[in-house]
């Protein structure tokens, strides 16, 4: 027996030696190591920019599967359009095409395409890749993706080589916005060597075939990823790329960091880990970068925009005086000074600030918070202090920024009319879609981001013939329709000035859903980085960013 | 019973407590509001799509069916597929971030372990002392101080202030281990110390090393709270048991006699606080790896929680709890093992 237990007591205190030992190697050995090493963490050179997100691949970078923003904006750099937006504007210029023609019904399309450009394995790029691409696009017809997404399926009838270098589309329907479909990524050509016919292209954890893309200023050099969350992402420059003559891209690697929120990324930026956070600081960290030196924040028109929905199938709502009513009193500065700190601007108009044919029409309504105007609306709909208007608002959470304090702003600026009570209620993203879907909510709030940069996609989308589309708002008015029908058949700017003049006033009149604010798009960088350029399009292009050391 | 018996009667237990835990989340899952399917679609959800997808995943079987058919694919241990994104098996996808989990874990053990050790014993060697006072408060203190918060402290000191140590990650960009080849055996652990010690490389154990020393030491010293109380108590009692007394009749040295007679057996029940402590350690990763930007299975079980991923939270809870049983049967054997006086 005692020898048992001696043995057993020379096992336990042999074992803690042997931990404490192993903790003094490995402290002496860390000690010598932080001695002798550079102990910054790493600094990017002139060739290397280190970019942090919150952001992630939302699914893959498969221009036929990917409709998150970032998935959409690796492509964006990555691959390459038969046009593209020139920095800086909304104005889009030749890229893989170079010139193109249309019918005078805009129905037919026809592309020239440039020569001699080829995919990095060497796989030359016609016209035959660009039929591929889209007839790949018909083949999978990926639900959730934005090919289907976006209607392309609709629009789109047939793909034609005309000749080795020009090639045609035909349309279902005149469609004058087709370039800003053709500048989106469901449109960029692929690889047919990496993307076969019939399947999506997956995450492999090897470049050569998780890539489906390959005609940008960038080529993917490496993609770590683990379970649906991306670690790390590097970027490299493409020497076969069309414009490498024109000097891009300006630097040579780009290396994507990810961050699981914005705390974390903000205490990187701040501890020099990356060179540049974009997408997404806390409104609150971005006001700290203001105010510091050493670091330059960067800010351009956004392209994001909130709006409140009333559904009419749930009285009062479908007295158009109540909507008029809630519409005039709201106080949009509120909400971007008081909830954004500066970082949104107030919108009166569905199509957002520094998009053609934008009009005020809102102001031109309703004017700005006006409470009084508000008052009268209601007492006219049979309101009065005695018996206010009862409703409740909800609005989402986990899934837009701030939603809480949007909800209280609008709550606290109806609520000064003295003939309103509002209850609030927030709901997680899941069940808020589910509740809109089966007309359970009232009063809500819901975002958007474009799928195409024009006006068309900021009004068709929310006003649907039937009245339920997405947002559930029951809002018909044939008028409406009609309106809607003939931006997309006109091609003439004077005609479509005034088409979106009248929907953006009707819009206002009838107020089926009311714009609350434009996104500011903001990125944070060192005071080495130059060129990050922030336009209406919301493209974040790594390719004109350059750093010095 | 003898020790053989007493395993297999544990083990024997496990099971329906698995079963018990796995029933609870499922039917909860799916009574909570919010479903997978309605999660994939951004801004137009067709009615014939997700019915599609509905009919795709089973969830338009009654619920009874859908458990039944879950457990019998559980039992062929096949955990079925993550309903987010791109329908990934979730076996291998636990697999995946559990690595990253589980090096977190050992090293907070490891810092929880010497920082309660070095005090405890420390604090009754100079029982009544300001020291002892003091180390009492600290560990009160820590145990109740919230892990994300002290992380955040270690974070501003150490990363935006000093400038010294890493904010989140687990590695330099581009310096994933390699781990070791041997003709056509490929060893990865996923732990990045032992890949890089694997394939020779100091440098990248160094750098994992250096990623890794904010997060365990913030959830090391919260854990440390209960290792310095329970070492501090046992030495006492050591200290008080005739053969201290006798050892120092002896003339032995006082700190010999503390360190290596007393400590020694004070540890023992150490070993089992270490058990207890495991499930604590694994609900304070999760707070830890999102906050130090680490893809562990905390941060995993978050993310799938968000996309109402059924398949991916249930097996992550089975994975879980059969990793708990374990290693709390584990201790328990070295515990009868180390002492004698345990008869099972």
């Amino acid at each position: 027996m005692k020898g048992k237990l001696s043995i057993k007591h020379r096992a336990v205190s042999g074992a803690v030696v042997a931990v404490v030992v192993v903790i003094i190697v490995i402290a002496a050995a860390a000690a010598i190591y932080f001695a002798t090493s550079g102990q910054k963490p790493v600094t990017s050179t002139k060739d290397t920019i280190v970019v942090g997100t919150t952001d992630s691949v939302q699914t893959t970078i498969d221009p036929a599967d990917a409709y998150d923003y970032f998935g959409i904006n690796i492509i964006q750099n990555i691959g390459d359009g038969l046009v593209d937006y020139a920095p800086g504007t909304t104005n889009i210029v030749p890229a893989l095409a170079t010139t193109w023609t249309v019918s005078p019904d805009q129905k037919v399309w026809t592309f020239t395409l440039r020569q001699g450009v080829k995919f990095a394995d060497g796989t030359p790029f016609n016209a035959s890749v660009v039929k591929y691409s889209i007839d790949r696009q018909f083949a999978i017809d990926e639900p959730e993706g934005p090919f289907a997404g976006v209607g392309y399926d609709a629009i789109i009838n047939s793909t034609t080589v005309l000749g080795p270098y020009q090639v045609q589309f035909k349309l279902n329907i005149p469609f004058s916005a087709f370039l800003a479909l053709v500048a989106f990524t469901p449109m960029y050509p692929v690889n047919p060597k990496v993307a076969p016919m019939h399947s999506i292209v997956n995450y492999t954890g090897n470049v050569a075939t998780e890539n489906p893309n390959g005609l940008g200023p960038y080529m993917l050099a490496g993609w770590v990823r683990t379970a649906g969350k991306d670690i790390v992402m590097n970027l490299t420059a493409n020497p076969n790329y069309w414009n490498a003559s024109g000097g891009y891209p300006k630097t040579k690697n780009i290396v994507i960091r990810f961050y699981s929120d914005s705390t974390s990324l903000n205490l990187a930026m701040k501890s020099g880990q990356v060179d540049i956070a974009y997408r997404q600081l806390a409104a609150s960290d971005i006001t700290s970068y203001q105010n510091n030196p050493s670091f330059k924040v960067w800010t351009g028109p956004g392209q994001f925009i909130q709006y409140v929905v009333f559904n009419e199938k749930s009285p009062p709502f479908n007295n158009v005086l109540v909507r008029q009513a809630l519409a005039a009193a709201i106080n949009r500065t509120a909400i971007t000074q008081g909830v954004f700190y500066g970082q949104a601007v107030p919108l009166f108009s569905m199509i957002p600030i520094g998009m053609s044919y934008h009009i005020d029409s809102f102001k031109s309504v309703y004017g700005d918070t006006n409470i009084s105007y508000a008052v009268k609306l209601l007492q006219q709909a049979g309101y009065s202090a005695s018996n206010p208007l009862k409703f409740t608002l909800t609005y989402p959470t986990g899934h837009y920024a701030s939603t809480d304090g949007i909800a209280a702003q609008l709550q606290a600026a109806w609520q000064k009319t003295g003939l309103v009570q509002v209850t609030l209620q927030a709901l997680p993203w899941s069940n808020y879609k589910q509740s809109t879907s089966a007309d359970q909510l009232q009063v809500y709030i819901y975002g958007w981001y474009p799928d195409f940069i024009d006006p068309y996609d900021y009004t068709a989308p929310f006003l649907p013939a039937d009245g339920i589309g997405f947002l559930h708002s029951h809002y018909v008015n044939q008028n409406m329709t009609n309106l809607i029908e003939q931006a997309a058949q006109t091609s003439n700017t004077a005609q479509l000035q005034q088409i979106y003049s009248q929907i953006q006033m009707l819009t206002a009149q009838d107020a089926p859903l009311v714009p609350l604010f434009q996104g500011t798009t903001i990125a944070v960088s060192t005071t080495h980085v130059t060129g990050i350029i922030l336009d209406p399009t919301t493209i974040f292009r790594y390719y004109t960013i350059t750093a010095t050391t | 019973m003898g020790l053989r018996a007493y395993i297999v009667t544990r083990v024997l237990l496990t099971i329906p407590m698995v079963f018990l835990l796995l029933t609870i989340v499922f039917f909860v899952m799916r009574i909570l509001p919010g479903n997978p399917v309605l999660l994939k679609f951004e801004k137009n959800a067709d009615p014939a799509l997700v019915a599609q997808y509905t009919h795709m995943l089973g969830l338009d079987k009654p619920i009874w069916q859908q458990y039944i058919d879950y457990v019998w694919n559980l039992l062929h241990g096949n955990l079925g597929l993550s309903m987010a994104g791109t329908f990934e098996p979730v076996g291998p996808e636990i697999m995946s971030r559990f690595p990253a989990t589980l090096e977190l874990a050992i090293y907070s053990t490891i810092v929880a372990i010497i920082v309660g050790v070095l005090l405890g014993s420390f604090a009754a060697r100079r029982r009544g002392s300001i020291a002892d006072g003091a180390i009492k408060v600290y560990g009160i203190f820590i145990y109740s101080f919230p892990v994300f918060f002290l992380g955040m402290i270690l974070q501003i000191i150490f990363g935006v202030w000093l400038g010294v140590l890493p904010v989140g990650g687990r590695t330099d960009i581009g310096m994933i281990p390699a781990g070791l080849t041997i003709g056509n055996i490929h060893i990865q652990t996923g732990l990045y110390t032992i890949d890089s010690l694997l394939s020779g490389n100091l440098p990248e154990f160094f750098t994992a090393l250096k990623y890794l020393l904010l997060p365990s030491l913030s959830l090391g010293l919260v854990i440390s709270g209960v290792f310095v109380r329970m070492t501090r108590t046992n030495m006492m009692e050591t200290i008080r048991s005739d053969f201290v007394t006798a050892a120092r009749a002896r003339g032995l040295k006082e700190s010999t006699v503390v360190y290596s007679y007393a400590l020694r057996n004070a540890l023992l029940p150490i070993i089992t606080i270490m058990g207890l402590q495991f499930a604590l350690l694994l609900s304070g990763a999760i707070l830890t790896e999102t906050e130090f930007n680490i893809l562990g299975l905390g941060s995993y079980l978050v993310d799938r929680i968000n996309f109402r991923d059924y398949t991916a939270i249930q097996g992550t809870v089975v994975f879980l709890a059969i990793l708990i049983s374990f290693v709390s049967l584990i201790v328990d054997i070295l515990y009868a093992y180390l002492d004698p006086r345990v008869r099972y």
